[in-house]
């Protein structure tokens, strides 16, 4: 099951269609005679309801990591009123071992205009915000340039989409971000925007409702914008012939996804698959097998924060269902990081627990202080001063923190909770043979009763 | 997300007469900048970054001028410059080298290239050389990963680096 010919990487060489040696800027010129900006001018044609429904029908889940339908999505818009609308395009690829998004940026930054110039033109969006994190500096003159271009060749701007065809009028912005991961998280994303600590807000009100300055807002990731050019020139059943149903009757995981590599493989890079394929064969097939021929001995399932795949785990299908099947919260970014054998999980627990302690924003105390403890925790058991009591410690501090025990607003704590319980149940041996038994006391009488 | 602590009210600002802020800054944030936002707020991380560019860190005095061009109070600057990591209140290197520390790069040996710049500049991370030319910062994910171990040198990201490519990195900076 893989992809018979790239649809997100068609202008970018990517294995096995292309060698990542030929890879360079795709330009305005260059996008417009490869076919790029006709899915834009078949979009004007249709009417923006239209084109909700065709993402409705091509079920297109969310790339950024939790999979949520992108048509719905647009559909919790209110009607327009006149007032400002805005879309924000979430290239703030933080999540240790995802850069899928990258790719895009790097190479052709005018499918994601085009995308975005899709997307307001459907839900009827008049300011576009492209969130680029801080690190992407090259990336970020990058697309300031494409905007350049798209707007001296009138895609943006005052006449209106595609130098007028369409009367409805939309700016394009970049917003570079200066390095925290919660700017991820949407509303985190809207409060950096904003001029704000990137402290993501209480919801309900969801953003489509109430977002940026307080209006309507829809926040996107990269790829899901990039992938709605080929939907509206090619519609949604062409887009459901890729990927895969749900096996345990869940959503669907349809499309093509940019899937990122990256650890103890012979290859790292970006590949484009078909959703639903195997672990093993993406690491096997397109990243060039295990480094140094060494055995599997687990990996993250997409992003630290999705929890890590065990060793049995090897032949996980890359889907949406992901999460329910294989013990970890989901498919995030589809980007594995691999481990073999030689890995010390216990210094990958303690690695992935310090990035949370670094990056909690400090608004919500479980999260502040939990992610604190689960660091000084690991790294006590990676001396080797822990007793087995703190193993149990740890699983109870780290299970107590998130959206899901209700205890934080967003969802960075889940992410910790998932990576450290995973982790630590998933080779519990691995930790248990770093302690030293507690003492317990037992209630015992001495002498004769 | 550090968490600054300091004697804030008794701590005394350097101020210097020339603005940090100039007329012809001010002129272009107020045309380029501020009218894409819909509160001028909006336009802070922008003014910030280029704040940063021009004079390579975020004097307190510039927090001031910057407050009074959009609004608001010092305070909400120096909140935004304390919260976001790339924003640097204190003067740094010419160079800053930030390698990258997360898992991707740990598995893939980071900590040999963090303890040979370490021992070569004879720094810690976060701390700056006394000749003022390098900075070394442990950064987390550069969105790097297949590049395993990678770092920032300024505005440039290097990968797949070994101990002798960061050796020719470093000696052939200029001063």
């Amino acid at each position: 099951m893989s992809l018979k010919e790239p649809v997100l990487c068609k202008r970018i060489p990517t294995q096995p269609w292309g060698n990542p040696k030929d890879r360079k800027i795709i330009t305005y010129d260059q996008y417009v005679k490869t076919g790029g900006y006709e899915a834009l001018d078949k979009a004007l044609g249709m009417e923006p309801a239209q084109i909700v429904d065709l993402v409705k029908d091509s079920q297109l889940r969310g790339r950024g990591g939790a999979g949520f339908p992108c048509g719905l999505k647009w559909t919790f818009l209110p009607e327009p009123d006149g007032g400002r609308r805005y879309l924000c395009v979430n290239a703030d690829e933080a999540e240790p071992g995802t850069f899928k998004d990258r790719l895009l940026i790097d190479y052709d930054p005018h499918l994601v205009l085009e995308g975005i110039a899709i997307a307001c033109y459907a839900c009827q969006l008049d300011t576009a915000y492209f969130f680029i994190r801080g690190e992407y500096r090259h990336q970020a003159q990058v697309v300031e340039n494409a905007i350049q271009e798209a707007y001296e060749k009138g895609i943006f701007g005052d006449k209106g989409l595609m130098g007028g065809k369409s009367k409805f009028k939309v700016e394009c912005y970049l917003h570079r971000s200066a390095g925290a991961y919660i700017c991820g998280e949407e509303t985190g994303l809207i409060e950096a925007i904003e001029g704000k600590r990137a402290w993501p807000r209480i919801k309900p009100p969801f953003p489509a409702v109430e977002g940026l300055f307080g209006r309507p807002t829809i926040v996107n990731n990269v790829e899901t914008l990039a992938a709605l050019g080929p939907i509206v020139e090619q519609g949604a059943e062409w887009f459901k012939k890729m990927g895969c149903e749900s096996s345990i009757k869940g959503p669907p995981s349809f499309g093509p996804k940019l899937m990122g590599v990256s650890g103890h493989v012979n290859t790292p890079g970006v590949y484009e698959c078909d959703l639903g394929i195997p672990l093993s064969t993406l690491v096997n097939e397109y990243a060039g097998g295990m480094r140094g021929g060494k055995k599997f001995k687990g990996a993250i399932a997409g992003g630290i924060s999705m929890g890590i795949l065990g060793p049995d785990q090897f032949d996980a299908e890359m889907d949406f269902d992901i999460g329910k099947k294989y013990n970890v919260m989901g498919l995030g970014t589809a980007c594995p990081t691999i481990f073999d054998e030689d890995t010390d999980m216990v210094a990958v627990a303690r690695n992935i627990a310090r990035f949370f302690k670094n990056e909690s924003c400090g608004q919500c105390t479980p999260c502040r202080e939990g992610a604190q403890w689960i660091y000084k925790l690991l790294c006590r058991i990676e001396r080797g001063d822990a007793t087995s009591k703190d193993l149990d410690l740890l699983l109870e501090i780290a299970g107590s923190m998130g959206i899901m025990p209700g205890t934080t607003i967003c969802g960075l704590a889940d992410g910790n909770n998932w990576a450290v319980r995973t982790i630590v149940n998933k080779y519990r041996e691995e930790f248990e043979a770093r302690v030293r038994p507690s003492c317990v006391a037992v209630g015992m009488t001495v002498g004769t009763s | 997300m550090a968490w600054i602590v300091k004697p804030s009210a008794t701590q005394e600002i350097e101020k210097r007469k020339k603005p940090y802020v100039t007329d012809k800054m001010a002129k272009r944030f107020e045309t380029q900048i501020i009218p894409r936002y819909e509160k001028k707020q909006g336009a802070l991380m922008l003014i910030l970054h280029e704040i940063q560019h021009e004079y390579g860190y975020i004097p307190h005095q510039a927090m001031i001028e910057v407050a009074t061009l959009l609004d608001l109070h010092p305070g909400d600057v120096l909140d935004m410059c304390s919260f976001y990591e790339e924003f640097h209140t204190q003067p740094v290197g010419k160079y800053v080298i930030g390698v990258c520390q997360s898992i991707a790069c740990e598995v893939c040996g980071h900590q040999a290239i963090l303890d040979h710049i370490k021992n070569k500049l004879d720094i810690e991370p976060h701390e700056t050389t006394d000749d003022g030319k390098f900075t070394l910062l442990a950064m987390e994910c550069l969105g790097a990963c297949e590049g395993a171990p990678c770092a920032l040198v300024n505005d440039d990201r290097h990968d797949n680096l070994t101990i002798k490519q960061i050796d020719e990195l470093i000696d052939n900076l200029p001063d």
